[in-house]
């Protein structure tokens, strides 16, 4: 049995890490979030909590609601995308597997700024798809496949579903397989065998990947200013805009501080859900 | 594969070795030989007149760049960037006066100031040009493609026309956004005034829905992929625009537009003061400057260089824009607390309510 105290030393290095590049910025933005705002737009060091009187304005809600809908929705889509293909690959023989996860890997070695770009490259007016379409005479006129909710969409499921892929891989390569040998032998069908045995057991494979898939799509700003136009105001815009055009740090660090408070009631209440619904199996 | 691996040791550690050697010889050479740290915009200016300076001088010149004013702001504030020489825009001028950020230039080591055209000697943001002095400027006008807009536009009115609905593009930038609304409803581009920032603002509204895209990076590669026809663009865009894609004109609308220079200026504390100065009286130099102007494309403010320049500089009117434009062109000026209205209408704006 290992003792304690050196697998707790094992840790020391990441604690540090985390200490000084996570934990300490983070207080500085709680503190930021607190100040002021002076006339040119420096930080005064000044108590108020105008910053978060300020969030409350049916505006800023609106786009707390926009933000965490669009989140959903990529991560739903994540789902829906993202399990067929782990599930495929799940299946195929050890030296395949290793292709199909180099294959889903391979886009983060290119910077992602570079990929949104390509993407612009394919659809936009002059683009690839426009100039096939049209040369073989299926439209005559150029479809806006830029520069709208659908391409926003398109290029967050894009750039997270990686994060989904991985993640339910895992938790199928874990699966237990005698049991749902043991519900074809009880006589289930495929699609129930897969329904009360499979996608309970790759739960937490889901569970994680939609935690990763969520956050990540709630910060997103990158995604909205190249492939949306910049014409949809997601809260990780407007917290740009205040670091950035606005020049008021302490506003955007209180946006931050909400954006961040929310998100974690919704992820807790997401855990609480899933929780109660295994409860409920465990006792039917 | 393992061949593969142990060349790229080797290369790596010759990189590391190299960075090493470079480091070190700097550092040593800084007895002898002076050196100028630029923080300033991409590719602002030839590099073969950088190359010159330090020839003529025997010094060396380093340069970082930077994307936004305001990443540049906090660099500086942040203190100890060592930055010599930055580029501020007009704005942020003002802002870093008032900050107490920017040295005092000693106008005895530029003589070559006083080649400045007289509009640039006075600017707002800086009226005696105590800190600062204009470098490359331009005027927002509007850019539009003639293949689909037949009639050349004459007032900012005509971006709202029906035709070019979901072809127009804006710069991404609140206070040049709401400006052009303000100036095409009559208004000073910098009112704090708030009716006249409501008026501005519906308005606005009313253009956003035909609006295909926001962008200031990369306008100019929407416009010369004609994924936009008409939109608000600065002149020394326009030029680039213009030489890529013939067919795009450029054109200020007759209610006037919003003015903007990148300036020279000195931060707080700079080590090497005096040799920034001779750098900017270089610059100045009426033959430096063709040779500077031609490479990098902007409109060159030295009047005495005007006659140096080739015809083909001269004739470009997206460079050389019409003295009767420029009277009608004003500044931005910062708004102070005013900036949180700008961003608040400009957060509603996008918010699409």
């Amino acid at each position: 049995m290992l003792n304690k105290k050196p697998t707790k030393l094992l840790a020391l290095p990441a604690l540090l890490w985390l200490g000084a590049l996570f934990v300490l910025p983070m207080l500085l933005i709680v503190m930021l979030s607190f100040w002021k705002r002076g006339t040119y737009g420096q930080v005064v060091y000044e108590f108020t909590a105008n910053n978060y009187i300020r969030i409350v304005d049916p505006l800023y809600g609106q786009i707390f609601w926009d933000t965490f809908v669009v989140a959903i929705l990529t991560t739903v889509l994540s789902i829906l995308f993202g399990y067929p293909l782990s599930y495929y690959i799940s299946r195929l023989e050890r030296s395949k597997q290793q292709i199909w996860l180099l294959l889903v890997m391979i886009p983060f070695w290119i910077n992602f700024l570079v990929r949104s770009y390509a993407w612009v490259i394919i659809l936009r007016s002059q683009g690839v798809v426009n100039t096939i379409l049209q040369s073989l005479g299926i439209i005559s006129e150029p479809l806006p496949l830029l520069y709208n909710s659908g391409s926003v969409m398109l290029g967050m499921v894009y750039t997270l579903v990686p994060f989904m892929v991985l993640p339910i891989y895992v938790s199928l390569e874990q699966m237990d397989r005698r049991k749902l040998e043991a519900a074809y032998d009880l006589g289930a069908t495929p699609w129930k065998a897969f329904w009360h045995v499979t996608l309970p057991m790759t739960k937490s494979g889901v569970v994680t990947g939609s935690i990763l898939v969520f956050v990540s799509s709630i910060g997103m700003f990158v995604v909205p200013d190249v492939m949306g136009g910049a014409k949809s105001a997601l809260m990780g815009n407007v917290i740009q805009n205040q670091f950035l055009s606005a020049r008021d740090w302490p506003f955007g660090s209180a946006l931050s501080i909400v954006l961040m408070l929310l998100s974690m009631l919704l992820i807790l209440l997401f855990f609480k859900a899933t929780k109660a619904s295994e409860k409920k199996e465990g006792t039917a | 594969m393992k061949r593969f691996k142990s060349l790229m040791i080797g290369a790596l550690s010759a990189a590391l070795a190299l960075t090493v050697v470079g480091c070190s010889s700097s550092s040593s050479e800084k007895q002898e030989e002076q050196v100028l740290n630029i923080y300033s915009w991409a590719d602002n200016f030839d590099p073969d007149v950088i190359k010159d300076f330090e020839q003529k001088y025997n010094v060396k010149v380093n340069y970082d760049v930077y994307g936004s004013n305001e990443e540049m702001l906090a660099k500086i504030q942040a203190g100890a960037s060592g930055y010599d020489l930055i580029q501020p825009s007009d704005y942020m001028v003002a802002t870093m006066i008032q900050l107490g950020l920017l040295e005092d230039l000693n106008k005895e080591a530029i003589p070559n100031m006083k080649n400045i055209v007289s509009t640039f000697q006075t600017p707002p943001f800086d009226p005696d040009n105590k800190h600062s002095v204009v470098y490359t400027w331009g005027i927002t006008g509007i850019a539009y493609n003639k293949k689909f807009v037949k009639e050349a536009p004459t007032s900012w009115a005509d971006l709202w026309n029906e035709k070019y609905k979901d072809r127009v593009i804006l710069l991404n930038d609140p206070r040049e956004v709401m400006g052009m609304s303000l100036i095409k409803n009559g208004f000073s581009n910098s009112t704090k005034d708030k009716g006249e920032l409501e008026k501005a603002f519906a308005d606005l509204k009313t253009l956003v829905p035909g609006v295909v895209a926001f962008d200031t990076d990369n306008i100019k590669q929407k416009m010369i992929a004609e994924e936009a026809w008409i939109g608000t663009v600065w002149s020394g865009d326009a030029a680039f625009i213009h030489a890529q894609n013939p067919d795009v004109e450029y054109v200020i609308p007759k209610e006037g537009a919003t003015i903007w220079a990148d300036t020279l200026a000195i931060p707080k504390g700079a080590k090497h003061k005096e040799l920034a100065e001779k750098f900017i009286d270089y610059l100045m130099d009426p033959q430096v400057s063709v040779k500077n102007y031609e490479s990098i494309g902007y409109s060159n403010p030295n009047e005495q260089a005007y006659s140096l320049h080739s015809e083909e500089y001269r004739s470009n009117k997206m460079i050389f824009l019409d003295k009767a434009d420029i009277a009608r062109a004003e500044w931005l000026v910062d708004v102070g607390d005013a900036l949180q209205e700008y961003d608040r209408y400009w957060t509603e704006m996008k918010s699409g309510r």
